[in-house]
């Protein structure tokens, strides 16, 4: 599905990311993609497409397509609540311009700012979990934050939409 | 109003006040306050700004449209370019979402610098230097130094020449130097600019020309524009094409004076000479723009030049024809070694180039009356004055304007359609309301007459087609042009040019016969092709017609079934007979023409009207002609629509595919034995898609397929020749929609063309019925 360079995930740079939750798990998107959080509105689906990608929305006038990142990393379904939003993103395009896509989460946390000793890098889960789309895994007290790869997984999407999801995986982070 | 300027009849002609003497002194202080300040701004931006960061460039560029914005009319020229300039130059960069780079950022600190004095001098009144921005390309290139020598051989690839009119003497081409080597950078492309709206009015002038060689408001129009030609190229220091302009000119005051009658022969060589131009005009604007290296441009500039003398020592002349050859000067004894010498021998025998070519006879037609002196053309001078105030815009900006425009009226309906609003009983409310949705609507209109341009220049341009055809294939045709103010959206004017072309091309070539076999018809010699425009409703109606042999349906059939497109036994009605040209594969030429068989069909045609969203349809009778039909939407941006309900969503289908929409009946579906489900309409079976089936899950598909078999309404769609029907669970009305695009991530969904905002504020997904109309026997496996 992709060819990136393994060692390109291992890159997670230091800095301020947007965390969120899915599940049980914290994960983390750098902010620098981060264009608005909304709250989540009626989605309408487009036929023919992976279970992951809901459809479109409206925002402010821009048709954005929106991904379930629960959905599209394997975790169990969830049904929507208050607390569930939509982080509005902007990701690069073959054309080399930037779209916005939305990623339904469970939850926003925080704006957490990680230095270089706080990330590690993803650690090999022994080939049982995909590990493509984590750049790495940042500690912050007990809680250790996955760091998302949100333009990899757009990238990948581009060059090969299709019903593709990831395997479920095991948890890659969870609190102590 | 009207009454009183009637009644006072010594008023004098209205003439507009010269704006740059009353408002200067008021504008460039006030100008200057803003300005400084706005330049300020963008001086802070500049030193914040950091190499390859997307946002900051869009940060600079609005401070920069604000500038443009504020830039009062009357502002000196030198001022408004420099600040363009540098705009475009950051529009460039921040408009394609890209990055500045550091060459950029450092363009724009010298240019601060330059604005901020710019700006002095004209609130003291001084000249001001033009903006000169360092060119990277001029480093690259060679230096300015090889102008001086003429190199022999053109470094350009230079378009391969255009096929010389039948009057132009064989003379070798000649190397043309094209950037004079002291030009003013910036008055390059305000030349070039000019002359493309001179040679347009050259090209037009000369084809009335061709209908009435003594037409005189005509001729002065022609000769003023050539002369303008001739003093901007003198400006620039374009000594050839000075001179090409000068013979020509001087070939056109000879027929203003009406000492010549321009034939056939002289207006080719006219014609030649505006291609001429043309070419040169192109080369030095790519050239100037560094988009192509700096050279010279082999040109037949001798043969234009030699043929325009010949033209008018050959002209049937006015007995004062003696003055008009005196007047030809001799200015062009260092351009080309003959014509010196043709000059001085003209009119006795014509030099054995110019009989070489006498493919068309020249008519000999004597003056009837001279016309001293000539009237000014009322309609150049209307379309100066109307042309007065352009200003030039990025396209993106008016996208995005028009974009934010439909927003507002879908803003604006859910405010007017709320529930509250409804019941409010306020009356005061309801007038604001009221008066909003008014000025809404007006500005949306504005907005979208903004993009609107008249179908005039593409028109004419087949005016230029059709003569050169008749000419190379020894053909009477005159062109007929109705409606070319017809206005439409400019992307959708600039795809439209090739398929008429194209379809120009059939109708000279295929179309319209020959004069002799026109006569033994009891036809007219001269063949008519007519070329219409109207709007209709939402749509632009481009009808091509001639009056030549027609399409015979039974030759189309017999050819289609030659190249297998169809098969002997299928039952067709004449109308899609006709339709199997657009068929890709097929042509109905007995013998493929250099002009018309150049590999692209009918069904290219049909291909790029269908991705303007629009259809085209053919009629013909034998012997007497054959029309195309093109609708084509005004804009591509807004469409209007058939909403349609399927299993709980909202779905756009473009009206102009929807040809009838009907409840369906029990027992109307019949299953044909492995091909799917089919409706009887109008007594022909076609096939049935259900939405439902495709759009829904497949739970719903099967629920629909077992229970409400016949349930719901059908719409039956076309695309080109094919129908289908699609079965909706119902109608919810019609709605002028804005198409957005879905993104690259939907790429692959081809059953959508796009995604609109609905008046509710939902995203509704636009169906492409070419591509649903297109599924083969896949009806059903969505429910399967």
């Amino acid at each position: 599905m992709t060819d990136r360079e393994p060692d390109a995930q291992a890159a997670a740079a230091p800095g301020k990311y947007l965390t969120f939750t899915l599940g049980d798990e914290s994960y983390g998107i750098t902010v620098a993609v981060v264009r608005a959080i909304i709250k989540l509105c009626p989605i309408t689906p487009v036929a023919g497409m992976p279970p992951y990608v809901k459809g479109v929305i409206n925002l402010r006038g821009k048709v954005i397509p929106v991904v379930d990142l629960r959905t599209r990393f394997g975790l169990p379904p969830r049904a929507d609540d208050e607390r569930t939003l939509v982080i509005v993103t902007a990701l690069p395009t073959l054309s080399g311009g930037a779209r916005l896509h939305g990623v339904i989460v469970d939850r926003v946390d925080e704006l957490a700012t990680f230095t270089a000793a706080d990330i590690e890098p993803t650690p090999d889960f022994g080939g049982a979990i995909d590990i493509r789309f984590i750049q790495g895994m940042a500690k912050s007290g007990d809680r250790v934050t996955a760091l998302v790869d949100l333009e990899g997984i757009a990238a990948a999407e581009i060059a090969a939409p299709g019903p593709e999801p990831i395997a479920p995986r095991a948890t890659p982070a969870s609190p102590a | 109003m009207l009454a009183a300027v009637r009644g006072t009849g010594s008023l004098s002609p209205w003439s507009p006040p010269d704006a740059s003497a009353m408002t200067k002194p008021d504008d460039s202080p006030a100008f200057a306050a803003e300005a400084g300040e706005l330049i300020g701004k963008i001086g802070l931006e500049l030193a914040f700004v950091t190499p390859g960061q997307a946002a900051s460039a869009a940060v600079l560029d609005d401070l920069f449209a604000e500038l443009l914005v504020l830039l009062p009319a009357t502002a000196p020229a030198a001022l408004v370019d420099g600040v363009t300039a540098a705009a475009e130059r950051l529009a460039s960069v921040a408009g394609g979402g890209q990055r500045p780079s550091a060459a950029t950022i450092a363009l724009l600190g010298d240019w601060l610098p330059w604005c901020e004095e710019a700006i002095a001098s004209w609130s003291a009144g001084r000249t001001i230097t033009p903006w000169a921005p360092p060119t990277a390309d001029a480093g690259a290139a060679v230096p300015a130094e090889p102008v001086a020598a003429r190199p022999p051989v053109s470094p350009a690839p230079s378009p391969p020449p255009v096929a010389p009119p039948a009057a132009l003497p064989d003379l070798p081409e000649m190397a043309v130097d094209v950037v004079p080597p002291d030009a003013d950078p910036d008055l390059l492309p305000l030349f070039c600019a000019e002359a493309e709206d001179l040679l347009r009015e050259i090209e037009q002038g000369v084809l009335v020309l061709e209908t009435d060689p003594t037409d005189g408001a005509q001729l002065a129009a022609l000769f003023r524009a050539f002369h303008t030609f001739k003093g901007n190229a003198g400006v620039m220091k374009l000594g050839v094409i000075q001179q090409l302009t000068h013979e020509i000119e001087s070939l056109l005051d000879g027929a203003r004076r009406g000492q010549l009658v321009l034939g056939r022969e002289a207006i080719g060589v006219i014609l030649a000479g505006a291609d001429v131009l043309e070419r040169f005009v192109a080369e030095l604007g790519a050239q100037a723009a560094g988009s192509r290296p700096r050279g010279a441009l082999s040109l037949p500039v001798p043969a234009v030049i030699e043929g325009a003398r010949l033209a008018m020592l050959a002209a049937p002349s006015a007995p004062s024809a003696a003055p008009a050859v005196a007047a030809v000067p001799q200015v062009a004894a260092a351009v080309a070694p003959q014509p010196a010498a043709a000059v001085a021998r003209g009119g006795a025998a014509p030099p054995p180039a110019a009989t070489a070519v006498p493919a068309v006879p020249a008519p000999a037609v004597v003056v009837p009356e001279p016309q001293p002196a000539a009237a000014p053309a009322p309609g150049r001078a209307a379309s100066r004055a109307a042309g007065g105030a352009i200003v030039r815009v990025d396209t993106h900006k008016l996208d995005s304007l028009i974009d934010l425009v439909g927003e507002l009226v879908i803003a604006q309906s859910m405010v007017v359609q709320h529930p509250d609003m409804v019941a409010s009983g306020d009356s005061d409310l309801s007038r604001a309301v009221g008066q909003l949705r008014g000025i809404t609507s007006d500005l949306r209109r504005t907005a979208m007459a903004l993009r609107m341009v008249p179908i005039r220049a593409t028109f004419q341009k087949m005016a230029r087609l059709v003569r050169d055809l008749a000419v190379q294939q020894g053909k009477e045709i005159q062109l007929v042009l109705e409606g070319e103010d017809t206005e439409l959206d400019r992307t959708v004017v600039d795809d439209l040019s090739d398929p008429l072309v194209h379809m120009i091309r059939n109708s000279a070539d295929h179309g319209i016969e020959p004069p002799e076999e026109r006569a033994r018809a009891g036809k007219q010699r001269c063949g008519t092709i007519t070329l219409q425009a109207f709007h209709q409703g939402g749509y632009i109606v481009i009808r091509i017609a001639d009056d030549g042999r027609g399409l015979s349906p039974e030759r189309i059939r017999r050819k289609a079934e030659e190249r297998g497109i169809v098969s002997s036994t299928a039952a067709l009605d004449r109308r899609e007979i006709l339709e199997l040209i657009f068929a890709p594969g097929f042509s109905t030429a007995e013998t493929v023409t250099d002009l018309s068989g150049r590999g692209v069909g009918m069904d290219v045609v049909r291909r790029t009207i269908a991705g303007l969203r629009g259809k085209i349809e053919i009629d013909s009778s034998v012997g007497s002609g054959t029309t195309f039909t093109l609708s084509v939407p005004l804009t591509l941006a807004i469409i209007e629509g058939l909403l349609v309900g399927v299993a709980g969503e909202r779905y756009v289908i473009p009206t102009l595919s929807v040809r009838e929409s009907f409840r369906l009946q029990p027992g109307m579906v019949s299953t044909v034995h492995g091909r799917g489900e089919m409706v009887m309409v109008h007594g022909r079976l076609m096939p049935l898609l259900r939405l439902r089936g495709r759009l829904g899950t497949a739970a719903e598909a099967t629920a629909s397929r077992a229970a409400g078999a016949d349930d719901g309404v059908v719409v039956v769609v076309e695309a080109g020749a094919d129908v289908r029907c699609l079965l909706v669970d119902e109608l919810i009305g019609k709605q002028e929609v804005v198409i957005k695009d879905l993104g690259e991530i939907f790429r692959d969904r081809t059953d959508f063309a796009g995604a609109a905002i609905l008046g509710n504020g939902r995203v509704g997904l636009i169906l492409d019925v070419a591509a649903l109309v297109q599924l083969r026997g896949r009806q059903g496996e969505a429910a399967a």
